[in-house]
């Protein structure tokens, strides 16, 4: 018995020697997350989980979540979802009801989420959720669902607004620019490609190849024959990372000329460490920069971001800090944010503060509409010029001039 | 009262007290029926009549589209309501929401008999291993279609409408539909086995050649056989639907790699032909998938993979196949003991 309270002891004293007082004294709030740890969204599951977890690590560095006098720090049980949607939302239930978590992190993907927010939402869970921007997700009358994040649509919309403006330096008529599609079949992808024919219609632009990726994205050589052929003046692809990689890799392989390409999940793919020179030109779509402007107390800058970021998960050294990480980051910043305003863990009440959210951090401004969408982040595109990510749309945070034709 | 009779009340009882006794897991069991009912569906073609379909999954997928356009049909536009980027907002009244349903659930049913009627008259002329692919290869297209049709949601699948009032009390009811579901079906097969259909059907799997010289018409056999089969799945597929409220084409509604074989891997564990075989492997498959799935996370398909391999080597005759060599007094086969054969001989 004394050798054990000696030990108890000992080690508490050591925990204190090492720093950790604060640590020591505060309460845990336990998250909820099902996230894709094998499977097709296995690589982005993961950078979604790297960025909870580095949140939960700084927050905790700056003394955790205050509520009233007490301090708290989050903790995440996670399940592997395996890129399904059925097994995701029986995650979803066991999270809830079996290790009874009453707040949600999101999973990765639009299918995934929305798969999972029906059962939050019938459960009264909040759910903050970083990865899903499908707009199918925010017409189903949803309380307790909350995105981060940018709406699908937007992302590569400013591509063909680039398109329209290089056809007009040329003396051309926007609607003379042909347009090439390729997306995945799932609704990420669809509503990206529903955003692009929204603006290509507003143009008049004609839509010469309008083709879905197969379905395990591992192969496009048939769609780029076609490209070749019809001489496309925009190309856009949009796959999740493996779409982005197989993209860039026939692309290169295949000698495809196109003047403008737009696809997404560059960073995440990290097509220029993989396919070096053939992704240089590329235009990809990014919810976040680590050069842009934005600031908080918890991460500091967009650029402390990443490269504390860098620090503390080495395998990301020698790449770029993918945006899935960012917003993972930001979303757990939210629920500290709404916690600490709510200044209780009823469940309704932080429902409510996270609401009336409205919190400028290292990835932008965060404000949800009704719907609980985030409406006051712009997305940005970025050419890869030389290997390096450079901003090129929208004009007002654009840092360099756009490389136009991609030869 | 015999044995018999009481084994089965209590399995009954069991069956109705168990979702309010263990309501954390509600969805698992809801999930044990529908994998009783897809293994015994299964079965009445694989394991009766000799005609081993790897598509029956297609009746699934088919009853789960099938169910919720009628569900949705009946009240709204169903391209609207797929339309990602729609901004009006639809509801459904409780009333609405039940008798889409019952009316979906019931239509889905119908559809996938009368489509396995069709697809039977194709697919019906191959045997053994082609009729597998063949099956195999309408649930792949299947799969393919539907995941292109944009006013079935294409890839993005379909939301159903949020169930009304209050979540537990929902998944008491859709565990009750499949457990009705799989008590219906079972009572059903338990008569249908001792018709003289059933053992038309058996004699099809025994010797289709003979079956056909005796006078049996053996596609009328085969078709009926697998509509009824359809019915059940097509039904199972609708209450999935609602019970899944988001559902996509590829990996839920048309998953051939998981339920598609986790079905007839059921039916091998627990025994080919037999009535308790399917039900009783179906209760061992889900229960090692759950605990693999839970404690054994990223080798679980290495455990599934190795106990497919363990049973297809060492059980061929399934659990039952096994304990009625073992054990044949219990299943009613008188046993002579060697004097006894010497003496009457």
């Amino acid at each position: 018995m004394k050798l054990t309270s000696a030990i108890v002891g000992a080690l508490a004293a050591l925990g204190l020697a090492a720093g950790a007082a604060t640590a020591e004294e505060c309460g845990t709030i336990t998250l909820g997350a099902a996230i894709s740890l094998t499977g097709k969204y296995a690589t982005n599951g993961i950078h979604a989980k790297n960025g909870y977890e580095f949140a939960i690590q700084k927050i905790r560095e700056h003394g955790g979540v205050k509520i009233g006098d007490k301090c708290y720090n989050f903790k995440v049980i996670y399940y592997d979802d395996e890129s399904k949607g059925d097994r995701g939302a029986t995650l979803a239930e066991r999270l809830i009801q079996q290790d009874g978590v009453q707040y949600m992190l999101g999973p990765y993907s639009s299918g995934l989420t929305k798969a999972i927010a029906p059962v939050t939402e019938k459960y009264h869970i909040p759910m903050v959720e970083a990865e899903g921007a499908s707009r199918s997700l925010f017409n189903q009358g949803y309380r307790y669902l909350f995105a981060v994040l940018s709406t699908s649509e937007q992302y590569l919309a400013s591509a063909i607004t680039l398109a329209a403006e290089k056809a007009k330096e040329q003396g051309k008529d926007p609607s003379s620019v042909k347009v090439a599609v390729a997306v995945e079949n799932d609704p990420f992808s669809l509503d990206i490609r529903a955003g692009v024919l929204e603006d290509a219609a507003k143009y008049g632009m004609q839509i010469v190849i309008d083709e879905k990726l197969p379905r395990d994205l591992s192969d496009m050589s048939a769609i780029l024959t076609k490209v070749k052929l019809v001489k496309p003046d925009v190309l856009i692809v949009s796959g999740h990372s493996k779409g982005a990689a197989t993209a860039v890799r026939q692309i290169g392989e295949q000698n495809v000329k196109v003047p403008m390409i737009a696809i997404t999940h560059c960073e995440a793919a990290d097509v220029t460490g993989n396919f070096g020179e053939y992704a240089n030109d590329i235009l990809c779509s990014t919810q976040w920069a680590e050069t842009l402007k934005y600031e908080d107390p918890i991460f500091g800058t967009a650029a402390n971001y990443e490269r504390e970021f860098k620090a503390a998960f080495p395998e990301y050294a020698d790449k770029k800090v993918p945006y899935q990480t960012a917003q993972a980051s930001a979303a757990v910043y939210v629920f500290k944010d709404a916690f600490e305003r709510a200044g209780t863990l009823d469940k309704e009440k932080v429902r409510d503060a996270i609401a009336a959210t409205d919190l400028m951090t290292f990835y932008g401004r965060i404000k949800f509409s009704e719907a609980g969408n985030n409406i006051a982040k712009p997305m940005v595109l970025r050419q890869i010029q030389n290997g390096e990510y450079n901003v090129v749309a929208p004009s007002e945070f654009a840092s360099h001039k756009l490389n136009w034709p991609r030869n | 009262m015999s044995r018999n009779a009481i084994l089965h009340i209590v399995l009954l009882a069991a069956t109705i007290a168990a979702p309010l006794l263990f309501p954390a897991y509600n969805a698992f069991l809801a999930t044990l029926w529908l994998f009783i009912i897809v293994a015994l569906t299964w079965d009445m073609t694989g394991g009766q009549m000799g005609y081993n379909s790897l598509g029956n999954i297609f009746f699934y997928g088919t009853g789960m589209y099938v169910g919720a356009v009628i569900a949705i049909g009946m009240y709204f536009p169903v391209g609207e309501w797929t339309d990602a980027a729609r901004s009006e907002l639809f509801l459904m009244s409780p009333g609405q929401y039940y008798t889409g349903l019952a009316v979906g659930s019931l239509g889905a049913g119908i559809f996938c008999a009368l489509a396995a009627l069709i697809i039977g008259a194709l697919t019906f002329g191959l045997r053994g291993p082609y009729f597998a692919i063949g099956t195999l290869g309408v649930a792949i297209a299947g799969g393919e279609i539907v995941s292109n049709i944009e006013w079935l949601g294409g890839g993005q699948g379909i939301s159903m409408p949020n169930p009304p009032g209050d979540f537990d009390s929902f998944k008491v009811l859709i565990y009750y539909l499949f457990a009705g579901l799989g008590v219906v079906l079972f009572i059903f097969l338990r008569w249908f086995y001792q018709t003289r259909f059933a053992a038309a059907i058996n004699a099809i799997r025994d010797d289709e050649e003979k079956a056909e010289a005796m006078g049996i018409h053996t596609l009328r056999y085969k078709l009926v056989t697998w509509a009824i089969a359809a019915f059940f799945v097509g039904i199972a597929g609708s209450i999935s639907a609602f019970q899944l409220i988001h559902f996509e084409p590829l990996e839920t509604a048309y998953q051939t790699i998981n339920l598609g074989i986790f079905m007839v891997v059921c039916v091998l564990l627990g025994g080919k032909g037999t009535l308790w075989g399917p039900v009783i492997g179906a209760v061992i498959f889900h229960v090692f998938k759950e605990v693999t799935w839970n404690y054994f996370l990223g080798g679980q398909w290495i455990a599934l993979g190795a106990l497919i391999v363990v049973i297809v080597v060492f059980f061929q005759g399934g659990l039952m196949g096994f304990f009625r060599r073992r054990f044949p007094e219990w299943f009613g086969v008188r046993v002579e003991t060697k004097g006894a054969t010497e003496t009457a001989s």
